[in-house]
C-alpha cells in the first residue's frame, strides 16, 4: 500500500502543477467572488437610477402643495415618521408648479410630486416628474407612503389609530408541517426544508455532479494517456493494478478536494465581507440554521458517490487507447451522472414522490437522491443506512469489478473492446 | 552460473489461435538472451508472460527458481517496444517516481539516476521534461527508467530501434555492462547483427513454434557454409564452370562465391592462385540474417 500512497503523491502533485488546473481555479475563483458580490452591486445600482440613491444620499423630491394642502401635509409628515428613507420631500412652501420644475433643471431637486384633483373623487391623482426615470423602489415606497395617506384621507377619524395599523398589516401565513414518520432526521422541528439547508442541499447535488464529471474525466482521461503512451505497461509491471487504479483515483480525489477547498474558501470569504452579510440577512438566512446532519450525510454520500463513479471512469478510461476516443466512450457515465443530477434538482420541492425514494435505493442515484431526502428530513435513519449498505457494497463490487476490466483494458490496443471481448480476453489473459 | 529466468513449455492459447506454443528457454545470470522472430511470432505474447502481465495457459516460469510473485516487481526491469514515459513531467520527478514503485527509497533512486545520466554524459536532462527532449534521448531516458533499481531480470523490447549509431554504441556497451554485473537480460530484435554481438544463446520464434534455439556459434556451425568471399589482385575467370559453384557476383574488392557444397571452396582457391595473387580468401560462416531468413522464409512460403 506504500506504492498506492507513492502514486497518489505523484498525481497530485503532478496535477496541481499543470497550468490547466492553476488557470481553471483562478478563473473559477474570480468568477465565484463576481457571482457572490452580485446582490451587493445590484443594490447598490438599485434606486440609484438617480445617482446611486441610499438614505445617506436621498433622492430629492419637491413636493406641490398647492391645491392639495391636506394630502401633501400628511404626506410629508408621514415620510417623516418613518425615518431614513432613499427619497426625501422638500416642502415647496408657496412655490408655484414652474418654480419647482425650474429646481429640477438647476439640479436641485430630482423631480416633483404634483396631486391633480380628479372629478368625483376625494382622493387626487399623484403625479411624479422627474427629469430622469426613478427606480421602482423609489416608487414603490411614495406609493406605500401615499397608499397610508389616502386611507388616512378616506376614513377620516372613523376608526382609531390601533384599526388602521391592523389594516394596513400584510396577512402572513405560517407554514407547519404535519410530519407522520417522526424518526425522520429532526422532521418535527424542521418542518419544511429550511431556506439554507435547501441551499446546502442544492449546492451538495451541483457539487456532487460538476466534481464528479470533472474529475470523472480527468480519471479517464490520465488513464488513458498513459495507456497511450505506453507508460502503462512500465507502470503495470511495478505495481499491482488495483493499487494503481485507487492511487489514482485518491490522487484525483485530492485534487479536486483542493480545488473545492480553495473554491470554498473563496465563497466563505466575499460571504463574510460586511457588505455581504447584510446582503445575506436581506434573504432571509442564517447560517446557524444549517443542519448539520445533512452537511455530514451530504459530505459522506459525496466522497462515495465519488468513489463509485470514479472507478467506473478508471474503467473506461483503461479500455481507450487513444484520448479522442475517451468522450464517447464515457457517455454511458455521463448520462447516468445526468439522470441522477436530474432526479435529485427536479424533486427538491416534492421529496416524497416515489421515484425519488425509489432512487435512494439504486447506488448510482442515491447519493443525490438520498441527500435531498435527508435535506428535506422526510429519510428515516433505516432508509439512510440501508442506502449508504448498498452504496457501500456497489462500491465493492464496481471496485472489483473495474480492477479486472483495467487489467486487462490496459494490455489492449487498437479499437475499444466490447465487453464481450473484454470478458473474452479476461478469461484468455486469466485475470 | 544458476538460472535467473526458466520458461519451460510455456503455452498460452487465444481464443481460436496458439499465440506461444511450447516455448522453453533459460536465461543465466550475466547473459544476455536473444528472442527473434518475425511480427506477429509470439514474441510479445512470451515477454508478457515473463512480466507477469498475462498467465501461461500451460508449462511454467520459474524467477530465481521461484514462480511469479509480487517481490518481482523489484528485481525486474523492462523496456516495452513503444516506450513511453510521462511527457509533460520532469525527467527527475518521473524515473524517481518509477524507482519508488519498484521499491527503491527516494535518495537512492535520485543517485542512481544521477549516475545513469552521467554514463549517457547527459546530466543536464534532470530538469528537463521529456517532451523537450529528442526522440533518441526520450530513448535514453526510458532506458534509465527501465534500468534505474538495478533489476536481476532486465527485459529489452527493440532497444536500439531508432537510435542513430554513436547511441547505439552508448547503449550496446550499456547493456554489456549491466550484463557483465551479473543481469540477466532478455532481448528482443530484428538486428541481426546486434543479436550478433551480444547474445550468447537464441531463440528464434515463428508462428507461435520454437524453431531455431541454441548457442550462436552451435547454431551456424549446424547450417553449410555456402559463400566464399575471394579477394584478388588481378582479375579470375572459369569460376562458373567449376562444380559446385552456384553464382559468382563481382564487386568492388573481389568476388562472392555461391557454393553448394564446402568442397568447392578449395577448388576455387587453387583456381584463383593459379591466375593472380590472393589477398583474401573466405569460407563465410552463414549470418543470422541469413539463417533467420531461410528459417522463417522457407516455411513462409
Amino acid at each position: 500500500m506504500n506504492k498506492m500512497g507513492t502514486i497518489t503523491g505523484f498525481t497530485f502533485k503532478n496535477k496541481v502543477k499543470t497550468k490547466s488546473f492553476m488557470v481553471t481555479t483562478i478563473v473559477l475563483a474570480l468568477l465565484i467572488s463576481i457571482g457572490l458580490n452580485v446582490p451587493y452591486f445590484i443594490t447598490l445600482f438599485n434606486g440609484g437610477s438617480i445617482g446611486g440613491a441610499s438614505s445617506s444620499n436621498p433622492v430629492n423630491i419637491g413636493l406641490l402643495s398647492t391645491g392639495q394642502p391636506e394630502v401633501s401635509e400628511k404626506l410629508e409628515s408621514f415620510s417623516a415618521a418613518q425615518g431614513d428613507q432613499a427619497y426625501r420631500l422638500i416642502a415647496s412652501g408657496d412655490k408655484d408648479e414652474a418654480a419647482l420644475a425650474a429646481d429640477v433643471e438647476a439640479g436641485l431637486t430630482d423631480g416633483y410630486l404634483k396631486f391633480e384633483a380628479v372629478a368625483g373623487q376625494e382622493f387626487p391623482q399623484p403625479i411624479l416628474y422627474s427629469a430622469e426615470d426613478v427606480s421602482p423602489q423609489i416608487i414603490a415606497s411614495i406609493e406605500a407612503a401615499l397608499q397610508s395617506v389616502k386611507l388616512d384621507v378616506v376614513v377620516k377619524d372613523i376608526l382609531t389609530a390601533e384599526q388602521k395599523e391592523l389594516i394596513t398589516t400584510p396577512v402572513k401565513l405560517t407554514e407547519q408541517s404535519l410530519s407522520t414518520d417522526g424518526s425522520g432526521a429532526g422532521a418535527e422541528s424542521e418542518g419544511a426544508m429550511s431556506p439554507i439547508n435547501y441551499i446546502v442541499v442544492y449546492l451538495l447535488i451541483i457539487l456532487l455532479f460538476t466534481s464528479t464529471m470533472m474529475t470523472g474525466n480527468m480519471i479517464a482521461s490520465e488513464i488513458t494517456a498513459e495507456k497511450s503512451s505506453r507508460i502503462m505497461e512500465i507502470l503495470i509491471t511495478s505495481v499491482s493494478p488495483l493499487s494503481q487504479m485507487f492511487g489514482k483515483i485518491i490522487g484525483i480525489f485530492m485534487v479536486g478536494m483542493l480545488q473545492i477547498g480553495i473554491f470554498g474558501a473563496v465563497v466563505a470569504g466575499n460571504i463574510l465581507l460586511p457588505h455581504n452579510r447584510a446582503v445575506l440577512g436581506d434573504f432571509n438566512m442564517n447560517l446557524n440554521d444549517v443542519n448539520i446532519a445533512v452537511i455530514v450525510y451530504g459530505l459522506i454520500f459525496y466522497i462515495l458517490g465519488y468513489f463509485l463513479y470514479a472507478v467506473l471512469f478508471a474503467a473506461i478510461g483503461s479500455m481507450v487507447s487513444r484520448t479522442e476516443e475517451l468522450g464517447q466512450a464515457v457517455l454511458p457515465i455521463t448520462m447516468l451522472s445526468l439522470v441522477s443530477f436530474y432526479i435529485a434538482i427536479f424533486s427538491i420541492s416534492t421529496p416524497n414522490i416515489l421515484l425519488l425514494k425509489i432512487a435512494s435505493f439504486i447506488p448510482f442515484t442515491s447519493p443525490t437522491a438520498i441527500l435531498v431526502r435527508i435535506g428535506a428530513g422526510v429519510a428515516p435513519t433505516w432508509e439512510i443506512l440501508t442506502s449508504l449498505a448498498i452504496l457501500i457494497a456497489s462500491i465493492i463490487i464496481f471496485g472489483w469489478l473495474a480492477a479486472k476490466i483495467y487489467r486487462t483494458g490496459v494490455l489492449m490496443y487498437g479499437k475499444r473492446p466490447t465487453f464481450k471481448e473484454l470478458f473474452k480476453a479476461m478469461k484468455a489473459y486469466k485475470i | 552460473m544458476m538460472n535467473r529466468l526458466e520458461l519451460k513449455q510455456v503455452v498460452k492459447q487465444y481464443a481460436d489461435k496458439t499465440a506461444v506454443n511450447g516455448v522453453t528457454l533459460n536465461v543465466k545470470e550475466g547473459e544476455i538472451y536473444g528472442l527473434l522472430g518475425a511480427n506477429g511470432a509470439g514474441k510479445t505474447t512470451t515477454m508478457r508472460m515473463v512480466l507477469g502481465l498475462i498467465h501461461p495457459d500451460g508449462g511454467n516460469i520459474l524467477y530465481n527458481g521461484k514462480p511469479y510473485n509480487t517481490e518481482l516487481q523489484q528485481i525486474m526491469g523492462y523496456l516495452p517496444e513503444e516506450r513511453g514515459l510521462y511527457p509533460k513531467v520532469k525527467v527527475s520527478d518521473q524515473i524517481n517516481y518509477l524507482a519508488r514503485l519498484r521499491g527503491m527509497n527516494g535518495k537512492d533512486a535520485d543517485q542512481s539516476l544521477k549516475y545513469w545520466l552521467n554514463r549517457f554524459e547527459v546530466p543536464e536532462y534532470y530538469d528537463k521534461k521529456i517532451e523537450e527532449l529528442s526522440k533518441g534521448n526520450q530513448q535514453k531516458m526510458g532506458f534509465i527508467a527501465a534500468v534505474v533499481h538495478r533489476p536481476q531480470i532486465l527485459i529489452l523490447d527493440e532497444a536500439f530501434s531508432g537510435l542513430d549509431p554513436v547511441n547505439v554504441e552508448l547503449l550496446k556497451s550499456t547493456v554489456k555492462e549491466l550484463r557483465d554485473e551479473g543481469t540477466a537480460i532478455l532481448f528482443s530484435t530484428h538486428r541481426m547483427e546486434h543479436v550478433e554481438e551480444l547474445c550468447r544463446q537464441i531463440t528464434i520464434l515463428h508462428r507461435s513454434n520454437t524453431v531455431v534455439q541454441g548457442e550462436i556459434k552451435e547454431i551456424k556451425s549446424r547450417y553449410p557454409r555456402e559463400q566464399v568471399f575471394l579477394g584478388t589482385v588481378g582479375s579470375v575467370e572459369g569460376l562458373e564452370q567449376l562444380s559446385g559453384v552456384k553464382k559468382v557476383e563481382r564487386n568492388e574488392r573481389g568476388y562472392l562465391i555461391h557454393i553448394s557444397q564446402v568442397e568447392a571452396a578449395q577448388e576455387i582457391l587453387r583456381t584463383a592462385m593459379t591466375q593472380t595473387t590472393v589477398e583474401h580468401f573466405e569460407l563465410k560462416e552463414p549470418t543470422l540474417n541469413q539463417i533467420f531468413i531461410r528459417e522463417v522464409g522457407e516455411s513462409n512460403e
